[in-house]
């Protein structure tokens, strides 16, 4: 967590250092219109003189006026005293086809005397001619404004597209680029840029260092040049012998990228698999009900926060026809909330109202289950299965009466979406949100169960109910209590899975087995050996599904695997010692 | 008093048994339109009930006479299912949708030729034999394993359904070549009998209805011989059965293995009536279904299960066809009611009724009542005893 903000509080410092240099440079408006008309109407090696200068203008105006004049969109009109005046015509066309003109010294329309604004059509006037290598010379300027591009995302994908080129003239452009640029990752990218076009070059020793170069950057995207250098019969030996190194250098590098996704990824399946089962290990683990409606808790969760985005939006409502009616009225009913049109930031937080929300109504199901069910079946618990299967049932058709019985959309944050990339490695916000969400979330059940009063009843009265209700603790309310936790986590849980896979009326069901699977291995009432169990669980699970290529195949083989691992410690990995027998 | 109840219940049985194995087909033979048939609807359903009373009676061995819930019983009942269905595939022949020798979803899959473990499936012995073999060593290796490190209790249960879980995506699969989420299907023959025709779909309810009677027949022998006698020890204390010396893990085991080939039969009798299988079949909700048919009917009983099985899917194909968006919400209210009110179920309810007006009668007769709180380490037979 530390290093993550570490990490992008100098990404924010680096952007901003790039934005004061390039601030300092900056011609004013007026200064590139300017420039723009004297490039144009000049002539033979001065216009390249000038074209030159305009790279370092970067504007969005220089952009656009150069592409227009490569495509003969740039028109020259007669002024007075024999000058001409550079325009552009308007996309947007009349019936006739004609065009409104901007002039481009001034932005301005061309007007008559009257100050009417004049319309051409684009036949009627001379284009501002454009040769072959005039051609050529715009272009690089292009390139060269694309590579000052304030974004560096775009930066860096013209860079590649120059990379790529295969034209070794574009080394200068770069090098030119590289003294400037001082944003780190596009510098490497710079660094690769040049290197893959020094791989075409005929000096042998050039290439030579340009793989070098390659190998020790660690370059992906130059995998298939290299391929190619190597598979070309042209290609000096001792280059071939030196890429062919570059390429396993390369692809060792890849694996250790997979496997650092791999294993990131599987920490966040690990992070909800612990979220979704830390509400069942005290639910099945420390009161011992096992709960079948646990996956619908979830699925409540993740409804809630449905709910709380459409009343940030439009509003939610629905209506239910019941199949009975009473002297000719359909019975049914229904409930709308308005919306309240939120826009922007403030739309953008309804997740943050969603979760504490998401946490109370799961809370809220959880009570209402316990007091009208589970509270009857302590003693049976095996029979608490049954009755709590069967109002997963009616929830499941309840979710599937009022949200419909396909999945929901509830859109994420923007602030949630989008990744980062550390050397190669992909991490995605939502993943790494769900990785800091699980540990704040076992800290804080951590810490409620060992720091707080309701925490020592709890343990109190799981750990031997007769005894705790001989000193006087109110199990009853102790046991609503805990069970109502249990539940509003699975709540909280669903209102976070809403935000990486899909909410409908039986997401629940895909979940429960594999909670009950992650409670039993950790270790059934033991809430570390559950956390261990998740993480090992998920990455487990994403290791598998690597290795056997399907992620079917994986998860079969993970149950297998879990089989046979409780044959060797029947009790989890963190089995509770005891003295009694059953 | 219990010679009396047996008496009843056997007649009860030998009725019950004229009427589903004679009867209903001698009806269902008299012809169309008159004033006694039984439409072949009515029977394919009722076979289908028997099919499932089957599985019930595999889920209750276990549950109710010893003590272990498996939430994983309908694997064994798909797979003997699936074995069956393969034979079936195999008679097919070339009336297949592509004409072709081996089964469609093969033709689909771009297979020329039948898979190597296809082929003995031609003949029915072979399948049958396979049906016993296939979920009798699942069923010795898992529980071999599960009882060995004397897993019991919640940890069976959830154990038992990560077990059909992984079967079920596995089925799922293509690659596995047995008709992934299709599963097999527009089956056509049995033994040279054309399917669709009421007398074969006839014949195979009869022989689903004597299956159901023998099984039944020979669960009552076992569950009054000393084996019958140790099995329910168990499921009231397996750790004094233990003390006493017996093997209790070898008991459970081979009731384990006893239940899964009674389901694999159940399975191979329901695929050639309701002439699908797919892997729907065997996922955990199935089995779960089926241990609320014996809850329902109830447990540690024989005829429990099935007509439990019987009671709950002809509910569930009125409601479904009465109130299609709520009969899950009638389903699911009928499990909470029944755990919550009727703990042994259809089967319990005179004698729970009995009790009750017993406690009603007893409150009125006496002012004063017994102190009602009763120590509650102790269980009901140590508390009989002290009375």
């Amino acid at each position: 967590m530390k290093s993550a903000l570490k990490l992008f509080a100098g990404l924010l410092l680096v952007y901003l250092l790039c934005r004061s240099a390039r601030a300092a440079t900056e011609l004013s408006d007026s200064e590139v219109r300017g420039q723009l008309v004297k490039t144009l109407l000049s002539t033979g090696e001065e216009q390249q003189t000038n074209l030159t200068q305009l790279a370092d203008a970067g504007s969005r105006l220089v952009h656009d006026v150069l592409t227009a004049w490569t495509r003969d969109g740039v028109y020259l009109m007669d002024g007075p005293d024999n000058t001409k005046i550079p325009v552009l015509l308007e996309e947007q066309t009349d019936v006739d086809g004609k065009a409104r003109a901007v002039r481009i010294a001034d932005g301005q329309f061309i007007k008559d005397d009257k100050g009417q604004e004049l319309r051409f059509a684009a036949t009627d006037l001379t284009t501002a001619d454009t040769d072959m290598r005039l051609r050529s010379a715009i272009q690089q300027t292009l390139d060269a404004l694309a590579l000052s591009d304030p974004n560096p995302d775009a930066r860096r994908s013209a860079i590649l597209k120059l990379g790529n080129s295969g034209k070794e003239k574009n080394i200068l452009l770069l090098q030119a680029r590289q003294e400037k640029e001082t944003d780190a990752v596009t510098k490497k990218t710079l660094n690769e840029a040049i290197a893959l076009l020094q791989l075409g070059s005929a000096d042998s020793s050039v290439q030579i260092a340009a793989v070098r170069k390659l190998a020790s950057l660690n370059s992906i995207g130059s995998l298939d040049n290299l391929k190619r250098l190597v598979a070309d019969p042209k290609t000096n030996p001792s280059v071939a012998g030196e890429t062919k190194r570059a390429i396993s250098s390369i692809q060792e590098h890849i694996q250790w990228v997979n496997f650092f996704g791999t294993i990131f990824r599987g920490m966040s399946l690990g992070s909800i698999l612990l979220v979704v089962a830390l509400g069942l290990a005290i639910t099945f683990g420390l009161m011992g009900v096992i709960n079948m409606a646990h996956g619908e808790m979830i699925a409540v969760g993740a409804y809630t926060c449905y709910v709380v985005q459409n009343i940030f939006g439009s509003g939610f409502g629905f209506t239910i026809n019941l199949p009975f009616s009473i002297a000719g009225h359909q019975l049914g009913f229904g409930m709308h909330l308005p919306g309240l049109n939120a826009t922007g930031l403030f739309y953008e937080s309804y997740f943050l109202f969603a979760l504490p929300l998401s946490f109370l109504t799961a809370a809220l199901a959880g009570l209402a289950i316990e007091r009208s069910v589970i509270r009857f079946l302590y003693r049976r618990p095996l029979e608490s299965l049954l009755a709590t299967w069967g109002i997963s049932l009616i929830m499941q058709q309840c979710f599937r009466m009022v949200f419909g019985a396909n999945n929901v959309q509830v859109n994420s944050p923007s602030w949630m979406q989008g990744h980062f990339s550390l050397n190669d490695v992909l991490f995605g916000y939502n993943r790494v949100f769900v990785i800091v969400f699980a540990v704040v979330i076992v800290i804080g059940t951590w810490l409620l169960l060992t720091k707080t009063p309701l925490g020592l009843l709890i343990r109190a009265v799981m750990q031997n109910r007769n005894m705790a209700s001989c000193i006087g603790v109110r199990t009853d309310r102790v046991n609503m209590m805990t069970f109502a936790f249990g539940s509003g986590l699975a709540g909280l849980a669903g209102s976070f899975l809403s935000q990486i896979g899909n909410v409908g009326p039986s997401m629940g069901q895909d979940h429960i087995v594999n909670a009950f699977m992650t409670v039993v291995v950790g270790g059934v009432g033991s809430i570390v050996g559950t956390v261990y169990s998740a993480l090992g669980v998920g990455t487990g699970d994403q290791v598998l599904q690597q290795v056997t290529g399907s992620p079917v195949a994986g998860k079969i083989v993970m149950l297998v695997l879990i089989i046979l691992f409780l044959q060797w410690k029947p009790g989890g990995l963190f089995a509770i010692r005891s003295r009694s027998l059953d | 008093m219990r010679r009396k109840a047996t008496k009843f219940e056997l007649w009860g049985v030998a009725v019950a048994a004229f009427v589903m194995i004679i009867l209903l087909p001698v009806l269902n033979a008299t012809p169309v339109g008159s004033f006694l048939h039984v439409s072949n609807f009515t029977i394919n359903l009722y076979g289908k009930y028997l099919c499932y009373g089957l599985l019930a009676i595999s889920v209750d061995l276990l549950w109710g006479y010893t003590g272990l819930l498996s939430l994983g019983q309908a694997l064994f009942f798909t797979l003997g299912g699936y074995m069956m269905g393969m034979y079936l595939m195999r008679m097919i022949g070339t009336l297949g949708q592509y004409h072709q020798p081996i089964p469609d979803f093969l033709v689909f899959l771009g297979w020329s030729r039948l898979p190597e473990f296809w082929k003995p499936f031609s003949s029915f012995p072979f399948a049958f034999f396979m049906a016993m073999l296939l979920p009798g060593t699942l069923a010795l290796v898992f529980g071999f394993l599960a009882f060995r490190s004397r897993i019991r209790g919640v940890y069976f249960s959830i154990l038992t359904q990560a077990l059909t879980y992984a079967a079920t995506l596995l089925f799922f699969r293509n690659n596995l070549l047995m008709g992934g989420n299709n599963g097999f299907t527009d089956f056509k023959f049995i033994f040279g009998y054309d399917l669709r025709e009421p007398a074969t779909q006839r014949g195979l309810y009869i022989a689903t209805g004597l299956t159901v009677l023998i099984v039944y027949l020979g669960c009552r022998w076992l569950s009054r011989t000393k084996f019958g006698l140790v099995q329910q020890a168990i499921r009231d204390s397996e750790n004094r059965v233990l003390f006493s010396g017996y093997a209790a893990g070898n008991y459970k085991l081979f009731i384990f293995v006893l239940a899964a080939l009674i389901g694999s039969v159940g399975g191979m009798l329901f695929v050639p009536q309701v002439g699908i299988i797919n892997p729907s079949e065997m996922a955990p909700d199935k089995s779960l279904e089926a241990v609320v048919w014996v809850a329902v009917g109830g447990r540690g009983t024989l005829l429990g299960p099935i007509l439990g099985a019987f009671g709950v899917n002809a509910f569930k194909s009125w409601a479904t066809r009465a109130y299609p968006d709520l009969w899950q919400i009638l389903l699911g209210g009928l499990f909470v009611v029944v755990t919550l009110f009727m703990p042994k179920g259809l089967v319990g309810l005179p004698e729970q009724l009995r009790g009750i007006k017993k406690r009603f009668d007893a409150r009125r007769s006496k002012a004063v009542s017994e102190p009602t709180i009763t120590p509650v380490s102790r269980t009901a037979e140590e508390l009989a005893k002290i009375k």
